[in-house]
């Protein structure tokens, strides 16, 4: 559990950037939580329905082409939508941050970014598969592939994809010289990341860290994945109130896609520039619940508010994953049930967006990190109906003011990893 | 004080032998495993052969080894690493200390990809007569009749570290990353800083992989990455040689128990070796070439020999990154000459990647177990396949024979595609 209350270097978020289904950037993002704007559609960039779920939090408006550093445009042609959501999402916050590249020394800036592989683009593989699929159909004739197929493949087409090249990209673009890493622990990455930055922080090896991630699972290759072992709303009829967090009629989740990056920064270090603050960020810890009953998450949460020495009672709200899955539901409530019992509301903001996986953590802990910074929770959307199985009490409806400074951000996988993080409403 | 980090337990699965005692003894004798790629037919491609784990059996190690069976190799591979591990260290036990400050940290990759449903589905989806861009729909409905679900939802990134905390009772901190050739070594790096700190007082780190598949292989070879020597395999690997060509690709995992040191003694545990440094830098430069003046394994070295509490004098032994391609060999050169000056040429430095192949994510732990027998056996492995010496690379490369050598303290090197540096230190343990 890495935490700063025990020495002198605080750490706090210094810049912010979104790239969501409900909005981009820090301002429209917070403007469509407040407003309740739902952001899962029916699918646009594909016809969905051969898939069993046609529904996602897709991102319409997005072009790197416009937003990306004009000397770096030409390097596009090396990313997939993940890497570009990634490298985007770097700059926004670093901008947002008023970091400008040379702002901090080289070594004194590194990185932690959350992703998984990207899925391949259909095309990239188009004419080599054609080439080499066998004349009985039944598959590609190796021969062939290595032969005549593989020279069709992009050159960078493996670099297009890896899941390191966001950090990549961006350590090139800001000349960041310090630690870097990325995180693959599927939906607990970006927490993970996030707390590996904080030690980085409370080692001394760095002043500044840019902590995001990024996902693009609406792509043809991860939706026919994912419907195939993941459960996935089949609500197509009501996209809109598909996800249903901890709702007894609950049927599956639904992808998102898009970026969140923060930078965080040692106080001293952010006073000192007169960078404005969002939050505090207190601590981060991770465990896992190998069972997925309960215990094991509720021990990760304790140790995270162990960290931060604080009580539950000083807790505001828990950010639940809340993917409106059947079990993953019903574990997390009951984690989250075992130490804060009913009496601490949960606000579960994924319904609005869908699930962004490596970055899921972070794009769901930016909600709470505005709702502190704007005293004001909004409400999860379509949850109506309480399911005894999960004993937790739900904010739903009109935003309520914030009555306390902290706020917990739980996330979790299907094998029982484990994240919570504390953050706190920043005050000196 | 700061926490003293110890390795109390190693593991293997290594194209050189599937117990750390093998791996070693092979690295010593100088020999290889590098043959035709036998995962696949690959006698078409621009390479063919690479460095394969032979006759692995998950059964061997893990009772119910078909819970298993869908994974991936990584997975597979990274159970039996684990297994190996807890047991050397006597910490197998599920009911032995307190599992949840036990954690995982694992520098891995990619599953498996359903290759030949994933082109099929390509194929049929593609236009008949003229090329076009592939019918994503009806991609899409292939997809959902070819595929296999269940075999695909264990192909995830976070499988492995999350398999090896449910199989072994390991409910402390679990991370994962993927920082290329760097990954493993990261992971280790990253998990002395949690227990360090306090987060953990075990953490079994390490990495997995293997790329050998028919898309890992396709990509290494557009890249032009990977040696192209297909009429003398076991000779491709030929790190610092003016001959090089590319590396060669290998497979394989490793994991380490990291153990804090009074939670090592208290058990009475064996301690390998103490984990005295780490660095951690990025290059910023480009995607796959490193620095041409090294200056992020320059920074990184340094950083791990001060974390270390030491100076480059100190340094007996240097396990290189060596990977037998044109620009890591010379700039990791040219970065040990700046860090160490004069005495470059005086400390022994060798490439397990000449007889291991390159693997990936997993490079790193497994040169690290390497680096801490050599530390264990006063005996450095040798770079084999060095025949033609590189103007560039005039440092002593421990030439094709082992060598008898008595050190305290050796360097580890890893860098990775997308500039990512990092450097261990292992040090003799002194009480």
């Amino acid at each position: 559990m890495a935490d700063n209350t025990t020495t002198s270097r605080r750490t706090v978020f210094t810049g912010l950037s979104v790239i969501s289904a409900i909005g981009s950037g820090p301002a429209a993002f917070w403007e469509a939580l407040v407003a309740g704007t739902p952001g899962v559609h029916r699918i646009t960039r594909i016809d969905p329905s051969h898939l069993p779920s046609h529904m996602a939090g897709e991102v319409r408006d997005f072009s790197a082409k416009q937003l990306i550093e004009k000397s770096y445009r030409r390097t596009l042609n090396a990313m997939a939508r993940t890497v570009e959501f990634g490298v985007i999402g770097c700059q926004l916050a670093m901008q947002d941050a008023g970091l400008a590249k040379g702002r901090v020394q080289p070594n004194r800036i590194g990185i932690e970014f959350a992703s998984v592989m990207g899925a391949t683009e259909l095309d990239d593989l188009g004419p080599a598969s054609v080439k080499a699929l066998k004349p009985d159909g039944t598959g590609p004739d190796m021969g062939v592939w290595g032969a005549d197929g593989l020279g069709e493949m992009p050159p960078l087409w493996m670099l297009k994809y890896l899941p390191n090249m966001p950090a990549c990209h961006a350590t090139i673009i800001y000349d960041v010289q310090g630690p870097s890493n990325t995180h693959i622990a599927g939906d607990i990455a970006g927490a993970v990341g996030l707390g590996e930055a904080l030690r980085i922080l409370r080692r001394g090896a760095a002043d500044v860290m840019i902590v995001g991630g990024s996902e693009a699972k609406v792509n043809p290759l991860s939706l026919s994945r994912f419907n195939l072992f993941a459960q996935y709303s089949r609500r197509n009829d009501d996209p809109e109130g598909a996800i249903r967090p901890f709702d007894r009629t609950r049927d599956g989740t639904a992808p998102g896609e898009g970026t969140a990056v923060f930078t965080v920064e040692e106080l001293a270090h952010a006073r000192a520039r007169g960078a404005k603050i969002y939050a505090e960020v207190v601590s981060v810890a991770s465990g896992v619940d190998r069972g997925k009953t309960g215990p094991g998450l509720a021990k990760v949460i304790r140790n995270a508010l162990k960290a931060a020495g604080i009580a539950p009672t000083e807790v505001d709200h828990v950010n639940a994953h809340g993917l409106g899955t059947t079990k993953g539901d019903a574990f997390e409530a009951r984690g989250i049930g075992e130490v804060f019992g009913k009496n601490v509301p949960v606000f579960a903001p994924l319904s609005r967006f869908g699930n962004f996986g490596a970055a899921s953590a972070l794009v769901e802990l930016a909600c709470s990190v505005l709702a502190l910074q704007n005293s004001l929770l909004p409400g999860t959307l379509n949850h109506w109906d309480p399911d005894p199985a999960c004993p937790v009490a739900v904010h739903t409806g009109v935003p309520r003011p914030i009555a306390k400074p902290y706020a917990v951000k739980t996330s979790y996988t299907d094998l029982g990893q484990c994240s919570a993080i504390v953050v706190k409403k920043w005050s000196d | 004080m700061r926490r003293r980090v110890v390795i109390t337990g190693m593991g293997v699965i290594t194209p050189l032998g599937h117990t750390v005692g093998d791996l070693f003894t092979s690295q010593v004798e100088g020999r290889t495993a590098v043959g035709p790629i036998t995962r696949f037919d690959a006698h078409t491609f621009p390479t063919t052969f690479a460095s394969e784990v032979k006759g692995f059996e998950l059964g061997k190690y893990i009772r119910d080894a078909a819970k298993y069976q869908r994974c991936g190799t990584n997975t597979q591979f990274a159970l039996a690493a684990g297994k190996q591990a807890l047991e050397d260290a006597g910490l197998l036990d599920p009911n032995q200390g307190d599992r949840s400050r036990m954690g995982v940290y694992l520098g891995s990759g990619e599953g498996g990809d359903d290759f030949k449903n994933l082109t099929r589905g390509i194929a049929e989806a593609s236009p008949k007569g003229a090329p076009g861009p592939v019918n994503p729909a009806l991609f899409t409905s292939r997809m959902m009749a070819l595929l296999d679900g269940p075999w695909e939802g264990e192909q995830e990134m976070y499988t492995p570290a999350g398999y090896l905390a449910g199989a072994f009772a390991l409910e402390g901190p679990n991370q994962a990353c993927q920082t290329a050739c760097a990954a493993s070594s990261q992971a280790i790096g990253e998990a002395l800083d949690i227990i360090r700190q306090g987060d953990a007082d075990m953490m079994l780190a390490g990495g997995s992989h293997s790329m050998i598949h028919p898309l890992g292989i396709s990509g290494f070879n557009r890249l032009t990455a990977l040696s192209q020597r297909n009429d003398s395999p076991r000779t491709a690997s030929r790190p610092f040689d003016l001959t090089r060509d590319g590396f060669v690709i290998g497979e394989g995992a490793g994991l380490v128990v990291l153990e804090e040191l009074d939670h090592a003694k208290a058990r009475k545990a064996t301690i390998y070796a103490e984990l005295t440094g780490y660095g951690s830098t990025a290059d910023a430069f480009r995607m796959t070439d490193p620095h041409p003046e090294g200056r992020g394994a320059i920074r990184c070295m340094a950083e791990a020999i001060a974390d270390a509490g030491l100076k480059p004098a100190d340094i007996g032994y240097i396990n290189a990154h060596g990977t037998s391609t044109q620009a890591n060999d010379s700039t990791e050169t040219g970065a040990i000459k700046a860090v160490f000056g004069e005495i470059a040429y005086k400390i022994p430095i060798s490439s397990s990647k000449s007889m291991l192949g390159h693997l990936i994510a997993a490079a790193g732990v497994v040169e690290l177990v390497i680096s801490v027998m050599a530390l264990r056996k006063g005996a450095v492995p040798p770079t084999i396949n060095y025949r033609t010496p590189d103007p560039a690379c005039d440092l002593d490369y421990v030439p094709n024979q082992a060598r008898e050598l008595r050190f305290r303290h050796v360097l580890s090197n890893s860098f990775g595609f997308g500039g990512q540096n990092i450097s261990l230190v292992a040090s003799r343990f002194v009480d």
